[in-house]
């Protein structure tokens, strides 16, 4: 994307961004900075779908050895380093979590048919509505079973076979929910 | 391209190709070899890869929306070992076996904590610059003595039937006595798992007909024996450190 409405672009996650140029020199110093500055953010972001603590951190040393390996390829004009890191912490967490063995099930999916969102993002209620985004506002304005899934399987990182199960609806329909509802959040994300 | 919705699947209005595919890996909804199979035609693929990345652009919102938890102390200086910073321990005697050393090393540093937590002795610098690369995080379970000091750490491999036991090196006591480990069921009476080493860290192999036995809730303890007749049928003294496994 050419513009990033949604990368906060406050000076903590400006520092991050000039770790990461210092880390893809080579900056020991500033990787160790790093480190401190966003390793708890990370653990969190792998425990969300990783919730064993030992694998979760695990993977996280897995993220910052890949942080070390690749800053090279970070650029804050395509994202920004905290959603960078992040994503790397995520998908290492989500891929760690497809190859244990069969995990302790989430909790069934219920869907609500009210129109309030029936599982808001975590936090999120601790959150100032200024911290309320595109994203929240897009995903409010799909039906609540495709903003149920998709946020379900944002947060935990639930495949569409589990997702079925936990919500108890055939394969084929969530995963029609759940593409459905992309193709309406992106289109609203862009509108 | 369409690889990714079968004609049968697909519904008018469904996003189709790539852009779904992206939106899904980054959803987090695809199975294991989906995943794989994207993460490497993303590189290659520089469109795809594009796409995925503005995915991530899209969901970034919910990417800070997680509790920050603080890694434990031993995060940190596994990166820098995993990243050959720091120079490695002397080459131990049985190298070829890397995976012993490596959990042994990942023991030794619990050993060490363990120790610490107990006011015991300050961390040995050599146990925590030992290499540990991939591992299967175990738990462990610490054995104390009965004034609350770590004296072993038990690591157990319930699939292969093998305990770790990393002692914190104490004397023995004079008597002539070796330390010998037990294995307490639930409601059971204690069953021998055969000599254990004050000073270094070893692997028992339990005995196929007590490998149930060595299950959560279950306790280890160790007693001081004779060492002949060890395995014994049942301790003669009483338990001078115990541990209760709380899972495996």
């Amino acid at each position: 994307m050419d513009s990033n409405p949604q990368q906060l672009r406050d000076p903590a996650n400006a520092a991050i961004d000039d770790l990461l140029y210092k880390v893809a020199a080579g900056d020991r110093s500033a990787f160790e900075q790093l480190y401190r500055s966003t390793a708890s953010r990370l653990l969190g972001t792998c425990l969300r779908v990783l919730p064993d603590r030992l694998e979760a951190e695990d993977v996280l040393q897995e993220v910052f050895v890949t942080a070390w390996n690749k800053a090279s390829q970070f650029d804050a004009q395509r994202s920004g380093g905290m959603t960078w890191l992040a994503s790397i912490a995520r998908h290492r967490a989500i891929d760690r979590l497809r190859g244990l063995p069969a995990q302790a099930a989430h909790a069934p999916i219920e869907f609500a048919e009210t129109t309030a969102d029936p599982a808001p993002a975590p936090a999120a209620a601790a959150e100032a509505d200024a911290e309320r985004t595109r994203l929240d506002d897009c995903l409010q304005r799909l039906e609540p079973k495709r903003r149920t899934l998709i946020n379900s399987a944002f947060f935990d990182g639930s495949t569409y076979e589990e997702l079925a199960r936990r919500c108890g609806s055939p394969l084929g329909s969530v995963k029609s929910w759940i593409r459905r509802g992309l193709l309406q959040l992106r289109t609203c994300l862009e509108s | 391209m369409n690889t990714t919705v079968s004609p049968s699947e697909q519904e008018p209005g469904e996003p189709t190709g790539d852009d779904l595919r992206a939106a899904e890996y980054v959803l987090g909804v695809l199975d294991a070899a989906e995943r794989r199979e994207v993460q490497q035609r993303m590189i290659d693929d520089a469109s795809l890869a594009r796409r995925v990345e503005e995915w991530e652009q899209r969901f970034a919102p919910w990417l800070s929306r997680v509790a920050a938890v603080e890694p434990s102390a031993l995060v940190w200086p596994r990166i820098t070992q995993r990243l050959g910073w720091r120079t490695a321990a002397a080459k131990p005697a049985l190298r070829d076996n890397a995976a012993f050393w490596r959990r042994t090393a990942a023991l030794a540093t619990a050993a060490a904590l363990a120790a610490v937590a107990f006011g015991l002795t300050r961390p040995q610098p050599a146990v925590t610059t030992v290499a540990g690369e991939e591992q299967a995080a175990r738990p462990v379970t610490v054995l104390a003595r009965d004034n609350g000091a770590a004296a072993w750490i038990a690591r157990v491999d319930a699939a292969r039937g093998k305990v770790l036991m990393v002692p914190v090196p104490s004397p023995l006591d004079g008597s002539g006595r070796v330390n010998e480990l037990w294995i307490i069921p639930v409601g059971g009476t204690p069953h021998s798992l055969g000599f254990l080493s004050n000073d270094k860290a070893h692997t028992i192999d339990v005995p196929a007909g007590l490998r149930n036995a060595v299950a959560a809730g279950a306790i280890f303890a160790v007693t001081l024996e004779d060492q002949s007749g060890i395995p014994h049928a049942a301790p003669s003294s009483p338990i001078v450190a115990k541990g209760s496994i709380q899972s495996i």
